[in-house]
């Protein structure tokens, strides 16, 4: 594989390993995003300090701040394939650009940027080891705009992975359930500019069955359930803590203190000032 | 002309329905708010969203439903889960989040109080049995686990009393509501004293008792001006979801009881009478003055259906969670009574009425070679209907049961309406408006304000949806099957203390 053309693909490794061996695979960690197929055999991992059990067409996604391995660093009897990506931005809490070679709209980048922070593994995902060898078949025969289709394979792989972790989300799980994690995501995070693609893809639904599945559950659509979490959390802060309305705001994810005011008007019937001064005697 | 108006605070959401004063449903809307685990025996809810939930739904409901067909809003009622407590300041602030009926913090402040001399006679005073899902024990639990909070509390109030506090900037709990949380005296109408002191505080630490007919004008400003409400705006205190479900389902005399089965369950009966159980096995709360509403709770309903539709739904994985689901219960359908001889204990989150047994947990007994999954899914079901009749046939030892009403999200599909029809060997129904709490809460203002003479004549206008009847060999077999429930339920207790104890240790 000639490197100098693909920048951004850094390895594209098959390992077969017939006898055990040891000190070969210690816990390490990836040069960019990994993405690990295991095609035979059976694989005891350590993957972020998480014991794992992998059997073929499992799959693993590992950003380089994670870090896998065997934890007696053995190499167990089997074969495994990966690939990594260096995309141009990857960094832990920093929205994801994979660089101009990718046709993904940024804002899907960024969500699977979102996705992809956490250690991914994908039970019987077969779809990755099948892109994974039209890829080395492209490379090999370097036919016409090979370069391009490389290129969209690596798009279409992200895809596939960021579309299967959203669906691992919810499946077996009643959409109580899913509600209830999208709860504790958006929670987590009440600053983040949250669009409703975003949150649609996080727990695994197009964003038109997500709009109509959470309007059915919850009675609010998704957006106006997140803006009742965060006044709800800001009427906390305001209650308990003596920050500025205006941090209150910003912290909370209004771009500026009249949105701030107007929203909470809305909701509460009060502004802001007035409420805290009538709850804080 | 007038309408009415219910607010039901629930555990999932909060449903706020329009009804004419005929008692015929106009329109309805719904919010929902989430449960936190912060850690693994807490089950809490954030006041703070409930309200703003309330206010939102209630002012989408007014502008939707109420203000274009020009209504007017003769008065607002409410209702609530029962069991939820937090901790106020002086000044109102929530201290804490509130933990809800599913709270299981309390259990050792719960098996303290019921082993003790006091256990019996505050029972036998507040009708709650002594459970960690009391307020009760749940503040018991924050004077011991909480001191800093416990010293800081002005009140302890449940939701229902923050949600009508921020509406009106008065501390009032009304007789339904307080008759469950274990600290008030069902037979005096006033905070009980026992009680009290086994949770370490004094009566003005919690509101003012009120009738659940008592009224309150005094709407702040601010929200009557965002919902387009006059502040003089009658708000009817209401009672508690439970007994207003049951009330809703016409059932307030004698001679009938209601089956509910959502994600829990419930079997009651009402009565004018207290019902004296010296076991501690039923819980007795109040409608209303003289009015009692009699029963048993069980944590494994349609909850304990869903846990097994999530594991072994696996093989169905092209299909949502919904589809697996539908997909299981018409397996189990389709499976003869009895699956075969395997038989499902339900206590996979402990039991409570008839055996109070938090260690109790799931069995599948009698598996052979032969058993297929929808023998399970059928055995699932089955022991789920096996739990709730034998809170039913306990109670028919203090109380004839003639006729019987299903709701909730389970009970009132025809395939678990027909087995319960066949389990209880009576016929059952559902009712029209599936919603009863709310329609109870209806009832109780439209009685109020004089639409119906008396609660009696309210109860009468509940109509009847669909109505299965027994099938008598069915009934027969069942009760072999029952019996044998019973039987490992009681013999198998030492084993549950055992694996429990075994799956704490293993849970540190």
């Amino acid at each position: 594989m000639r490197n100098d053309q693909f920048l951004h693909l850094c390895e594209l490794t098959h390992l077969k390993n017939q006898t055990v061996q040891l000190a070969r695979w210690p816990v390490h960690k990836a040069a960019g995003l990994r993405i690990l197929c295991i095609t035979d055999g059976k694989f005891e991992w350590s993957i972020e300090g998480q014991k794992h059990i992998l059997y073929p067409d499992d799959v693993l996604v590992i950003c380089p701040w994670q870090t896998l391995g065997h934890e007696a660093g053995t190499l167990e009897i089997g074969a495994f394939e990966w690939l990594t990506i260096l995309p141009e931005v990857l960094e832990k809490e920093t929205d994801l650009r994979l660089g101009a070679w990718s046709n993904l709209l940024e804002g899907d980048q960024k969500i699977a940027g979102k996705l992809l922070a956490a250690p991914a593994v994908l039970p019987q995902f077969k779809p990755v080891h099948d892109i994974i060898l039209k890829i080395e078949n492209e490379i090999k025969r370097a036919e016409f705009a090979f370069q391009t289709r490389v290129n969209q394979l690596i798009d279409e792989l992200l895809v596939l992975i960021v579309r299967q972790l959203g669906q691992q989300q919810n499946q077996r799980r009643d959409f109580s359930q899913v509600f209830q994690k999208l709860d504790q995501l958006l929670r987590a995070d009440l600053e983040h500019p949250w669009t409703v693609e975003e949150m649609a893809t996080i727990v695994g639904f197009g964003s038109t069955a997500f709009t109509e599945k959470v309007k059915a559950y919850s009675g609010f659509s998704p957006l106006n359930y997140l803006i009742n979490i965060r006044i709800s959390e800001a009427i906390k802060q305001m209650k308990t803590t003596k920050k500025s309305l205006t941090d209150i705001a910003l912290e909370m994810g209004f771009y500026s203190s009249q949105h701030f005011s107007s929203t909470f008007k809305k909701l509460t019937g009060y502004t802001p000032g007035q409420y805290r001064k009538t709850n804080i005697r | 002309m007038d309408c009415i108006i219910t607010v039901d605070i629930g555990t999932a959401n909060v449903k706020v329905s329009a009804f004419d004063l005929g008692g015929k449903l106009l329109g309805r809307r719904k919010g929902s708010y989430p449960t936190f685990h912060p850690q693994p025996e807490h089950s809490e809810q954030d006041p703070e969203q409930v309200f703003l939930t309330v206010l939102y739904v209630l002012k989408n409901l007014l502008n939707d439903e109420v203000r274009t067909h020009r209504y007017r809003v003769a008065m607002v009622g409410f209702t609530a889960s029962m069991h939820s407590v937090l901790p106020v300041s002086r000044q109102g602030v929530p201290l804490a989040n509130a933990a809800i009926w599913a709270d299981n913090r309390a259990h050792y402040e719960a098996a303290e109080l019921k082993k003790s001399t006091h256990g019996a006679a505050i029972y036998e005073a507040t009708g709650t049995p002594i459970h960690p899902m009391s307020p009760l024990t749940k503040i018991a639990w924050w004077a011991r686990h909480e001191p800093r909070i416990f010293a800081k509390t002005y009140k302890f109030i449940s939701i229902k009393e923050y949600v009508l506090f921020q509406l009106t900037g008065s501390y009032l709990i009304d007789y339904g509501m307080a008759s469950a949380t274990g600290l008030f005296n069902i037979h005096r109408l006033e905070w009980e004293t026992q009680a009290l002191d086994f949770a370490g505080i004094g009566a003005s630490q919690l509101s003012e008792p009120v009738s659940v007919f008592h009224q309150v004008t005094l709407l702040k400003k601010e929200y009557a001006q965002m919902l387009g409400l006059p502040a003089s705006t009658k708000l009817m205190m209401g009672g508690s979801d439970g007994c207003l479900a049951t009330f809703g389902a016409g059932v307030i005399e004698e001679g009938a009881a209601t089956i509910t089965i959502g994600s829990s369950g419930a079997v009651r009966v009402a009565s004018r009478q207290i019902l004296q159980d010296n076991q501690q096995q039923f819980f007795n709360y109040l409608l209303t003055e003289g009015h009692y509403v009699s029963g048993g709770p069980t944590n494994s309903g349609g909850g304990a259906f869903e846990w097994f539709a999530q594991q072994f739904g696996t093989s169905l994985a092209h299909l949502d969670y919904e589809a697996t689901t539908n997909q299981l219960l018409k397996e189990a359908e389709n499976t003869p009574a009895g699956a075969a001889g395997l038989l499902f204990l339900p206590y996979i989150l402990g039991a409570r009425a008839p055996l109070w047994n938090a260690n109790a947990r799931g069995v599948y007994f009698g598996v052979n070679i032969n058993h297929q999954r929808r023998h399970f899914a059928r055995a699932t079901v089955e022991g789920i209907v096996f739990e709730v009749y034998s809170i039913g046939k306990l109670l028919e030892k203090h109380r004839t049961i003639d006729s019987v009403y299903v709701n909730g999200a389970y009970a009132s599909q025809p395939f678990w309406a027909q087995l319960l029809a066949d389990v209880f060997g009576k016929t059952v129904s559902t009712n029209d408006n599936p919603d009863s709490a709310s329609l109870g809460t209806a009832l109780l203002m439209l009685t109020n304000i004089g639409v119906h003479s008396s609660l009696l004549e309210a109860a009468k206008t509940v109509k009847s949806g669909q109505t299965y009847r027994p099938n008598t060999v069915t009934h027969s077999e069942y009760k072999l099957l029952f019996d044998l429930f019973e039987r490992l339920s009681r013999q198998l207790a030492e084993p549950f203390e055992a694996i429990a104890a075994y799956q704490e240790k293993l849970a540190k």
